[in-house]
């Protein structure tokens, strides 16, 4: 049986549910961020030791792996939809059409890439 | 995303790189950049609780999506003049 083999949950309710909570984080963590940098203008000391707190760290780390999830999730629904043989031969001609899955699956792992590197960066930024 | 990890990662690097990040939020060129990719973030945010109050079942309808997609442009217009105004 074929079934699918890059979306992140391997399931459609999976992804559904993962993409919901992490959206969640995500909005938690940006409203966070709006009313600590709104609440006065930062120096260095005091924006470091907000970033030196566990809690802080534990949030922001949570952010960034829900970033990454999520935006797996909606990177790989718009290539599955969009970069398809059929999608492909119609707009770009027999030539593109025909490689279509090599080249999904080239973009899928650029993201994968920059995904990965953003999560690795992050958590240098956080303990480095 | 890779803009604002940027600016984290300066900003905690050291006192020297975080003066030098309120000096470069401080150009227009910058300010721009900026605004645009807060805009986007709005934007995708808003329209994201649009959707997840309809995953409550609140106005699973034409003229509830309709009225649901026109509300996500003027809040996200709002919100993204504000952070204008603030950014400068």
């Amino acid at each position: 049986m074929v079934t699918t083999v890059t979306n992140l949950g391997r399931s459609g309710l999976s992804d559904w549910l993962i993409q919901r909570t992490t959206a969640v984080i995500l909005v938690a963590y940006v409203i966070f961020l709006t009313v600590v940098i709104g609440s006065g203008d930062f120096q260095y000391a005091e924006w470091k030791s907000l970033f030196s707190q566990t809690w802080v760290r534990i949030f922001s780390l949570a952010a960034l792996l829900s970033l990454a999830m999520h935006a797996w999730i909606g990177i790989w629904c718009v290539a599955t939809d969009y970069l398809t043989s059929y999608v492909l031969n119609l707009k770009l001609g027999p030539f593109f059409g025909a490689k279509a899955n090599i080249l999904r699956l080239s973009f899928l792992a650029a993201s994968a890439i920059v995904l990965f590197t953003y999560v690795v960066w992050g958590i240098q930024i956080l303990w480095g | 995303m890779a803009v604002l990890i940027y600016l984290l990662d300066e900003s905690l690097a050291s006192e020297q790189q975080f003066n030098d990040v309120k000096m470069l939020t401080s150009s227009v060129m910058f300010k721009l950049i900026l605004l645009a990719v807060l805009a986007g973030l709005i934007y995708h945010s808003v329209a994201g609780v649009k959707h997840l109050i309809l995953d409550m079942g609140i106005g699973e309808t034409l003229e509830g999506g309709i009225a649901a997609a026109k509300l996500v442009f003027i809040i996200s217009a709002i919100l993204t003049l504000l952070v204008g105004v603030w950014i400068w």
